[in-house]
């Protein structure tokens, strides 16, 4: 899958301040966790033995996709600083 | 440290840029600020910069200066089903002539060299500045505050021009949260592939450039594929619907991945070599679910106001973020000459919107997005009308019906009339 190639395809520059913070507590609960499927890089998992719900932002594309559809407010979403997270070089 | 500029656009986008660079020329200080390492580092689309006047009003020779990939004199609307498709193709030499209808190209590199035009008009840009905040004075909007920054940027105006998501619209109250309802996920992948190699399978030339638009590649998901040409490579995505692949449950790149085997897909980027993959958030709600645009001190521009329409055959974005944002800065320029910043002054932005093709033709088109959530659009009918023209076209000995008996069947196998004719309404209320 293309999403398995990503971090040799696009660009980033990964900020040590991570710009999505998820409440786990709530996607522990979730019923969907629609984030997980609807993400375009593949970024979320959901580990069933620890209940457990995890984000990669380091390769995130910043689209916003995630925070859109989490209807539970779970996904403190932010811009990175400046400068940091994806740079598209052609696209 | 605080600095007092006329004027702050945030985000160095088509809207935010050309909007900087109409200030620049008019002698106003500007800052243009932008969060990525250098303008377009954060953007992408489809990638066909649609004829736009006021672009080539502002900078006639941009033909000439902009980085431009091809220019697309050939438009294709492909019906797909998983083996067959049917297409429109249309094309005319009069998309080449100047200005040109379209041209592909790349964000950052478009992006760049359009801020760059600003800059050199004397706006005063500032990269790596995400906004985090709006700062007021008397009840207005006055500035802005970066974030990990410390000091602000103040001036009389803030033009919001920072994108789909727009947390400064937000901030500003002037929109809630955004809807999986009106939303579109664009997903691509370019491709490189020698020049030589495009223009034989496209049937191109020099740097003519093709378009193809799919329906039927996504599942059955409102949505649809696209193929832009560039000069060697070749751009290839999805637009999907974002409640609807919410509610699936499907991957986008799983959907990607169907399309791009799809055999005549296949041929097509044969021996071609990734090279990028991009993601970004499209408005697609329509007239109906634009924000309002303007409050005292400020005024949004581009996707960040929700200006982009579909049709199913328009599919238009970044023209009406270049007009947005010129009009944004004829009015900031006859508001800082009137020394009147408040929402009463900044309405005639709406006005100058209004009168523009931008409302008019999101205001004609605005009935599409109905049209646009029609489910069978993208799975059933393009296989009715695959199924027609594969029983017109093939010949195996078994007598045939006239064409309008064989539609009427094939369609009326799959669909019930009832069905029929509300999708039919819905569509002509959309189209015709």
């Amino acid at each position: 899958m293309i999403t398995d190639l990503l971090p040799q395809l696009t660009q980033f520059q990964v900020d040590d301040q991570p710009h999505i913070i998820l409440n786990k507590e709530i996607c522990q609960s979730c019923e969907h966790r629609a984030c997980i499927s609807s993400c375009p890089a593949n970024c979320y998992s959901f580990d069933e033995a620890t209940k457990r719900m995890d984000v990669v932002y380091e390769t995130c594309l910043e689209c916003g996709t995630c925070y859109v559809v989490c209807d539970k407010e779970a996904v403190d979403w932010n811009y990175p600083r400046g400068g940091y997270g994806v740079c598209y070089r052609l696209t | 440290m605080t600095k007092h500029f006329d004027v702050i656009v945030v985000g160095a986008g088509p809207a935010g840029s050309l909007a900087a660079l109409k200030l620049a020329r008019a002698g106003l200080e500007v800052a243009l600020i932008e969060r990525g390492k250098h303008p377009g580092a954060k953007n992408m689309f489809g990638g066909l910069l649609h004829n736009t006047p006021v672009l080539n009003e502002a900078l006639p020779s941009f033909r000439e200066r902009a980085p431009l990939e091809r220019h697309v004199f050939k438009k294709t609307l492909a019906f797909m089903t998983p083996k067959s498709s049917v297409s429109l193709a249309f094309e005319t030499e009069d998309f080449g002539e100047s200005p040109g209808n379209g041209y592909t190209v790349f964000r950052p590199a478009f992006d760049n060299w359009l801020a760059s035009e600003a800059v050199s008009e004397g706006a005063l840009l500032l990269c790596d500045c995400t906004a985090e905040d709006l700062l007021y004075k008397d009840g207005q909007v006055n500035g802005v505050a970066i974030k990990g920054r410390p000091g602000e940027l103040r001036g009389n105006i803030v033009i919001a021009a920072d994108g789909v998501l727009s947390f400064l619209a937000q901030k500003a109250g002037l929109r809630r949260n955004h809807r999986p309802e009106d939303m579109g996920l664009g997903i691509k992948l370019l491709l490189g592939l020698p020049k030589e190699t495009i223009d034989e399978r496209f049937n191109l030339s020099r740097e003519e450039g093709a378009d193809i638009s799919f329906v039927g590649t996504t599942e059955g998901l409102p949505g649809g594929g696209f193929l832009y040409t560039n000069y060697d490579s070749i751009s290839i995505g999805l637009v999907l619907h974002l409640h609807s692949l919410k509610a699936s449950g499907k991957t986008p790149y799983e959907i990607l991945d169907k399309f791009q085997h799809h055999p005549q897909i296949r041929r097509l980027i044969k021996g071609a070599v990734p090279l990028e993959y991009s993601a970004h958030l499209i408005p697609e709600g329509g007239i109906r679910a634009m924000p309002p645009i303007y409050t005292d001190g400020m005024m949004v521009v581009g996707d960040a106001a929700g200006l982009c329409y579909t049709n199913g055959i328009n599919l238009e974005g970044i023209n009406l973020a270049m007009t947005s944002g010129a009009l944004a800065a004829e009015t900031a320029i006859q508001a800082i000459g009137a020394k009147d910043y408040s929402a009463r002054m900044l309405a005639t932005y709406k006005d100058r919107l209004k009168d523009s093709f931008v409302l008019k033709d999101m205001t004609t088109f605005g009935k599409a997005t109905d049209m646009m959530r029609v489910g069978r659009l993208y799975q059933t009918y393009p296989e009715i009308v695959c199924n027609i023209l594969e029983k017109i076209y093939r010949v195996e000995g078994i007598p045939r019906s006239k064409i309008m008996k064989l539609g009427r069947q094939e369609a009326l196998d799959r669909v019930k009339l009832k069905d029929l004719i509300a999708d039919g309404i819905k569509i002509g209320r959309g189209l015709l």
